[in-house]
């Protein structure tokens, strides 16, 4: 017993302190929002402690704005277009750098340099490359006469979420490939031999073996983009800052800017709270499925 | 494989890559081009001449602040990162504890929230705590992100080495801290550094948490600095550039030297 004890006391040890780091910084703080979102604070009583509790006033009056309604639809517009062009480019490149040529492995690292370069980065030089005159991408296409006019990349608000939308595909894609390429990987080769021997085409075999062997791996790979892309905020905020005329606004940006620029924090709160809901909610579904799959 | 279809696909894989990177190819050689070539149509896809007075006009600006806070900030975060996670990956995964699975999941659930649940609160936190306007505001912001990766990574990690050496070590009298430090972490020590690489490219990226707990400008980190340049630089693309290729650098030279490690380190990592 006391043995047990002596060493489970030396486990503890061991694991709690990045446990007990990440409940106060970020248990604590997720707490902490949920009451702040029930509370009247703003810039006024931040320091004090005058805060009264207003039940579902925030959530009434946010629900109420439009900025809510056209955000929570441009989170799900950004995140399904982002994650269905990462994942099919993914499989693309994942497929191409999966046949064994020398300089595969070699080829596929570096292109996670797009998913290395700070998003902040990233944002500028998109923004540099969309640019309405000088812009690359309107200048490329006004060449190859497959547009009349420049493109408002940003500045119009029928194309600005896109826009941003193409950015961060180009951001994912070399993770998606990635994770893609192992499982890739992992398939039995020897299943593709007879189906060879049968006579199957490559189209047929990428529909009736390819894709059901790798289904875990594209559902997992499905998932995790989703929820890492329904958090999106620097790529946004650099880029449009929500704009023009809340075509981009998305959740975080939204929280953000009723926290930070008109210091309505409890209003911010509860908006943080939406997006946190929504995300916690497909992490379970996530879990659910990495469960049953390792056995953790 | 024939050597003509190792070529073939050699060249087309590296047409890919050409094409794929090209934004960052077209970062780079506008630093070097002078404001009126970068408004000339059509575009030149070299520079006509090379200038490096956009390099002169950032540095001048100040850059070498912002690096050094870069520094500092990515820095320190990655000590936090790794004097925590270390233990507690190795903890997770050789010791009987009670709460495993849980312990597991604050992990995983945390490694998913976004920044902007948590922004505010941290905000209320730190300045109860006076901590608003200093670099470990940042730093301990930022190391949440790199903590519940570097765990989930490296326990897969230690649970891949066989119990044999420790058990060895400890007949030899070695107690369970030293065979750790001793015999494990030398073992492990291409795994931690990819740890704490990818903890740096998570600090040295943050936007959000900098400019949200430091208004004082003396403190903020170069992604910070080039949101700001981008209001002073206006449409001085080449000085933007040249800003935004100088933060890309550092990153791009841990990676070109950690690479195959970084590249494993990456899926086995996030997959788990």
């Amino acid at each position: 017993m006391w043995k047990e004890f002596r060493s489970q006391f030396k486990g503890y040890l061991f694991v709690l302190p990045a446990v007990l780091f990440m409940l106060i910084l970020i248990g604590y703080p997720l707490i902490y929002n949920i009451v702040l979102s029930f509370q009247n604070v703003d810039l006024s009583n931040l320091a004090t402690s005058d805060k009264q509790f207003v039940g579902f006033e925030n959530y009434k009056k946010v629900a109420g704005e439009e900025a809510f309604g056209i955000s929570i639809g441009n989170t799900l517009i950004y995140t399904v277009g982002s994650v269905i062009f990462q994942v099919i480019i993914g499989f693309c490149l994942a497929s191409f750098f999966s046949m064994k040529f020398k300089i595969a492995g070699f080829l596929r690292g570096i292109m996670m340099i797009s998913w290395l370069i700070p998003m902040t980065v990233t944002a500028l030089l998109f923004k540099f490359m969309m640019g309405s005159g000088e812009g690359i991408f309107n200048q490329m296409l006004l060449n190859a006469h497959l547009i009349d006019e420049p493109i408002g990349w940003l500045s119009s608000p029928e194309v600005a979420l896109w826009s941003v939308i193409i950015a961060n595909i180009w951001v994912g894609i070399p993770f998606n490939m990635l994770l893609l390429s192992t499982g890739l990987s992992s398939l039995p080769q020897d299943v593709y031999e007879s189906a060879s021997l049968d006579g199957a085409n490559w189209w047929q075999r990428l529909v009736h073996i390819t894709l059901p062997l790798l289904k875990p791996v594209l559902m997992v790979v499905l998932m995790l983009g989703f929820i890492y892309t329904f958090k999106v905020f620097d790529i946004v905020y650099v880029m449009t800052g929500g704009g023009p005329i809340n075509s981009t606004e998305v959740l975080s940006t939204l929280a953000f800017r009723y926290s930070f620029s008109d210091f309505e924090f409890s209003l911010g709160a509860a908006v943080a709270n939406v997006l946190f809901l929504i995300l916690f909610a497909i992490s379970l579904v996530y879990l659910r499925m990495m469960k049953k799959d390792e056995g953790i | 494989m024939s050597t003509r279809k190792n070529w073939t696909l050699s060249i087309v894989g590296i047409v890919i890559v050409a094409l794929f990177l090209f934004p960052v190819y077209w970062m780079i050689i506008t630093a070097f081009k002078t404001q009126t070539e970068i408004f000339q149509t059509p575009p030149t896809f070299f520079p006509e001449t090379f200038q490096l007075d956009s390099f002169a006009t950032v540095i001048e600006g100040g850059i070498g602040q912002y690096f050094l806070n870069s520094v500092i900030i990515a820095g320190c975060a990655t000590i936090v990162v790794l004097v925590l996670a270390v233990p507690s990956a190795y903890g997770l995964a050789r010791f009987k504890v009670k709460g495993v699975s849980s312990m597991m999941l604050v992990f995983l659930v945390t490694q998913m929230l976004p920044a902007t649940v948590v922004l505010t609160p941290l905000f209320v936190v730190f300045n109860n705590l006076g901590l608003l306007n200093t670099y470990i505001a940042p730093v301990l912001a930022t190391a949440t992100l790199g903590v519940p990766f570097s765990v989930l990574l490296l326990r897969t990690f230690f649970m891949g080495i066989p119990k044999e050496l420790e058990e060895a070590a400890s007949i030899d009298g070695c107690g369970r801290l030293r065979a750790f430090l001793q015999v494990i972490l030398p073992i492990a020590l291409p795994s931690v550094m990819v740890c704490g690489a990818i903890s740096f490219f998570f600090a040295w990226g943050d936007l959000i948490f900098s400019i949200t707990f430091n208004r004082d400008q003396e403190l903020w980190p170069l992604t910070a600095g080039i949101f700001n340049a981008i209001g002073r630089y206006g449409i001085e693309w080449n000085n933007l550039m040249a800003f935004a290729t100088i933060s890309v650098l550092p990153v791009i030279i841990i990676f070109v030297s950690l690479q195959k490690h970084l590249v494993e380190g990456l899926v086995s990592g996030s997959v788990k």
